[in-house]
């Protein structure tokens, strides 16, 4: 399906070639850490898988980022991929990429990671019979072949530029091939084993997951003797065990408790822009959504200035205007503000409403229902649109609910009979360092197939279409970038979602904790090659 | 009493069979697809499929009903995202609830009973107000609104207990610890909230109930000590209805307390039902409803037996 061209490759090769040389792992020094203590991180839903080659949610990867090692790291900055278990790498061919592995590393049962561990973790993600929910990260990727025992050939089905990155990820963090096959993927999936810098020591469910120092770990020597992860399901006791120092870190913050934090001089308040969007999105299969009129008297019956600002006060959430987040490149944020973003006007919106009717579009007496999960942001929102599509005389109410039920209607599944009634629902979506994370899977057909679309909208665009697959297949950034906000223009000028807004990520941080910071994606890295947290008792 | 036990037991094994049915029926009528869930946004077809599959969802439905059924018997059903069997899931969170529900019941008998015998002893005195007040306070007030209050004041605010979690265990309990039994202390006091302010007033009507008997007026008539008149004469008769409640909430408490332990962060199997409802996972839903109602069930027949216990009046053979 994806081609690239040779040149291409040639510069995939040069820029990876240029990270391998650039960026030569060397443990790094954290002057004055402390060594010792024990961090405990409070996390908002309970753990589900350990195994990073299973595990999808995020919680679970706060964990296994600590307990495993992953074969590239993405810088927190720049975003672009560093060496971590790969100390460099070089591309063959078209489409071979070998990668040179360091030595010594060792798993926390005493192995040695090897290139064999790596082509094991990449098969067996890759392989559609084992049913890895991880299984569309690694869609590109026909194997990875060991070459010696400290390097490993990556080869891809079709060239695909944005795929360095995504080896970042913690779902590719590499598992000890021996250890799994001997103990089994389920025994595993309860008590894993990594190579990363702290061990898995206890899993309580429902309760916490304790890890404990790697002593021998490889890359530097982890300052913390305990990091423990509390499960805290309800937002406002996790605030008081902030509050009350039961916590050194809260994974989640709302609204409302950032002011008072920000006054507490025992905790600080870190934020990050995320790379997540959320919005609004129509039916393009049937009418009246089908008709872009209707999408249009839906957007301008609704203030999302004034309902961002009632939901996250400015403190934590923005205004979206596209799918790709204005941290990345190519988000065109200025562009698609000024020229594409219609304004409220409720008058233009009851004429177009008025019209839709007159010419029978929206039947006689038609109910509209804004779909939304059970969450209490997307209700609001969701509320609101409904208050708005009132008042320029459309009848509409909100229906939220439950996760299984609204994925079964999103993914138009045959069987949901609520399908029939979808005009628009409201959802979001987190992604990569790469806007094809965020553009090709919300707006190409491929995307847009019953029981299981990414592509709720059901948009099918020839020429959105070949943008999105010429952008994913090209190296040159400038190149993609036109092609990705062209792309964008065309996709957000067919007013196909109304842009809802991204989160900022928002964490409560203990100011004895020192050298964390937020990552971009969302995860929560203890000890890499660009952090190392320590504990500062005095604080 | 053996043969009625023995038929009470029986009539447990027929409930409990319409039980099945009716869970399992709700179960399957429940919107949205647990192999969607699983498989995440962003899966495709043919992994859902192939999870779907696995979990047997395709099979007809009559199967799949067999399957929890004799699954759950013979202890080899599968949880469905928890990657063990529904059991071994059940087991590994019912130390907690057990724990918390056995620490509220105390908690809840050694205040309730004597203040609402006190109560009526010194009825309309400043002390029985102050019982029957504080009970429609323990009744009124939310579960989770008393908890969040335990903890601002004691663990945040006075910093003598902590705020929220388990803590330390031992051999899978935590009172054994000093750690854990901290941590017991203010789920168990809001558990018990409720369970005290009941009994109480239950105590407190009953006890005047028997209070006005002629058996009493008799016992007092012959000189008796005040304490021993209300001790041997009032107190034992007055047990009956307060028996009754406490054995209904001995079951409830046994089958979790969902808003106490998801306030608190207990990981008892209160949260494991709200959990495993969220993920969609039917077959520990299933296990946890069934064992929740066999609690519910036996309670009932232990309180059944307790009343020929406490009044000989009572025989069922």
């Amino acid at each position: 399906m994806l081609r690239i061209t040779k040149v291409c490759i040639v510069l995939l090769g040069v820029v990876l070639a240029g990270w391998g040389a650039f960026g030569e792992t060397s443990k790094p020094s954290t002057p004055g850490a402390k060594v010792g203590g024990t961090l405990t991180i409070g996390v908002s839903q309970d753990f589900k898988d350990m195994d990073p080659r299973i595990a999808n949610s995020v919680y679970d990867s706060y964990v296994i980022a600590s307990v495993f090692d992953r074969l590239v790291e993405l810088d927190p900055y720049t975003l672009e991929p560093r060496p971590f278990v790969a100390k460099s790498w070089e591309v063959l061919s078209e489409d071979r990429v070998r990668f040179y592995l360091n030595e010594g590393i060792k798993f926390h049962n005493g192995d040695e990671l090897t290139a064999e561990d790596v082509a094991f973790t990449f098969n067996w993600m890759a392989n559609p019979a084992n049913n890895s929910p991880n299984f569309t990260e690694l869609v590109w990727l026909e194997q990875a072949v060991v070459v010696n025992k400290y390097t490993v050939d990556i080869v891809t089905k079709a060239d695909y530029a944005p795929w360095a990155p995504g080896f970042a990820t913690e779902s590719q963090a590499i598992v000890p091939m021996k250890y799994v096959l001997e103990v089994g993927d389920a025994a595993f999936n309860q008590f894993p084993i990594g190579s990363g810098p702290y061990k898995f020591v206890e899993w309580r469910q429902g309760d916490r997951i304790i890890l404990e120092r790697n002593e021998n770990y490889w890359l530097v020597y982890p300052n913390l003797d305990r990091v423990v992860y509390r499960v805290i399901p309800e937002l406002s006791v996790m605030m008081l065990e902030l509050e009350a120092g039961g916590i050194d870190i809260a994974d989640n913050m709302p609204a409302q408790d950032v002011e008072r934090f920000r006054a507490n001089p025992k905790v600080e308040v870190l934020q990050v822009p995320s790379l997540s969007y959320f919005y609004v999105f129509f039916n393009m299969s049937r009418p009246p959504s089908s008709d872009i009129r209707y999408r249009k008297a839906v957007y301008m019956s609704v203030d999302m200035d004034a309902a961002v600002f009632s939901i996250f006060q400015n403190l934590t959430g923005v205004r979206a205007y596209g799918c790709i987040p204005p941290r990345l490149w190519a988000s065109d944020v200025k562009y698609l503000k000024n020229n594409i973003a219609l304004q409220y006007d409720p008058e233009e919106a009851a004429r177009l409403i008025a019209e839709l009717k007159a010419e029978g579009v929206i039947p006689p007496g038609y109910k509209t229902t804004i779909y939304c999960p059970l969450d209490p942001r997307r209700t609001q929102l969701a509320t609101i649109i409904a208050t708005g599509l009132r008042e320029v005389g459309l009848d509409a109410d909100v229906q939220p609910l439950a996760w299984g039920p609204y994925l079964d209607l999103v993914y138009r599944s045959e069987a949901d009979p609520l399908a029939e009634s979808l005009d628009q629902g409201i959802l979001g979506w987190s992604g990569g360092p790469d806007p094809h994370d965020f553009i090709y899977y919300m707006f190409h057909s491929d995307n847009a197939v019953v029981g299981s679309a990414d592509n709720l909208s059901f948009y099918m665009n020839p020429l959105v279409d070949w943008l999105l697959l010429k952008a994913a297949t090209t190296l040159d950034q400038h190149l993609r970038e036109w092609l990705y906000t062209e792309a964008q223009r065309i996709i957000y000028g067919d007013y196909v979602h109304i842009p809802g807004y991204h989160y900022i990520e928002t964490r409560g941080v203990r100011t004895s904790v020192q050298g964390y910071n937020i990552d971009p994606l969302g995860n929560q890295y203890l000890c890499t090659p660009f952090v190392n947290v320590w504990i500062d008792p005095t604080r | 009493m053996f043969a009625y036990t023995v038929r009470r037991l029986a009539q447990m094994v027929v409930v409990l069979f319409g039980l099945t049915i009716l869970i399992f029926t709700m179960l399957k009528a429940m919107p949205g697809d647990p192999a969607k869930v699983m498989a995440g946004l962003g899966a495709r077809p043919e992994t859902i499929a192939a999870i779907r599959l696995k979990l047997g969802l395709d099979e007809p439905i009559p199967v799949q009903y067999w399957k929890f059924v004799t699954g759950l018997l013979n202890g080899q059903l599968q949880a469905m995202t928890f990657h063990k069997s529904v059991w071994a899931v059940i087991i590994e969170r019912l130390p907690a609830t057990v724990e918390l529900g056995v620490f509220a019941l105390i908690i809840a008998l050694l205040v309730s009973i004597p203040a609402g015998i006190l109560s009526a002893v010194y009825r309309n005195s400043p002390l029985d107000y102050a019982v029957t007040t504080i009970a429609l306070i323990g009744i009124s007030v939310p579960v989770f609104w008393l908890a969040l209050m335990l903890m601002l004041v004691f663990g945040v605010i006075l910093k003598v207990l902590p705020v929220s979690g388990r803590g330390d265990t031992l051999w899978g309990w935590s009172f054994l610890t000093l750690d854990g039994l901290r941590h017991l202390v203010i789920p168990a006091v809001a558990l018990a909230s409720v369970q005290m302010a009941l009994n109480a007033r239950l105590t407190r009507a009953s006890m005047l109930e028997v209070m006005r008997q002629e058996y009493v007026k008799s016992a007092r008539a012959k000189g008796l000590r005040e304490w021993v008149v209300m001790g041997r004469h009032a107190f034992r008769n007055a047990m009956l209805p307060v028996v009754t409640n406490v054995g209904i909430q001995v079951g409830a408490l046994f089958a979790g307390a969902v808003l106490t332990e998801t306030t608190t962060a207990w990981p008892g199997i209160g949260r494991l039902m709200v959990e495993s409802i969220a993920r969609l996972d039917q077959a520990v839903v299933f296990g946890l409803t069934l064992f929740m109602g066999t609690c519910f069930m036996v309670s009932y027949l232990v309180v059944d037996l307790l009343y020929a216990y406490i009044d000989p009046r009572i025989t069922y053979d």
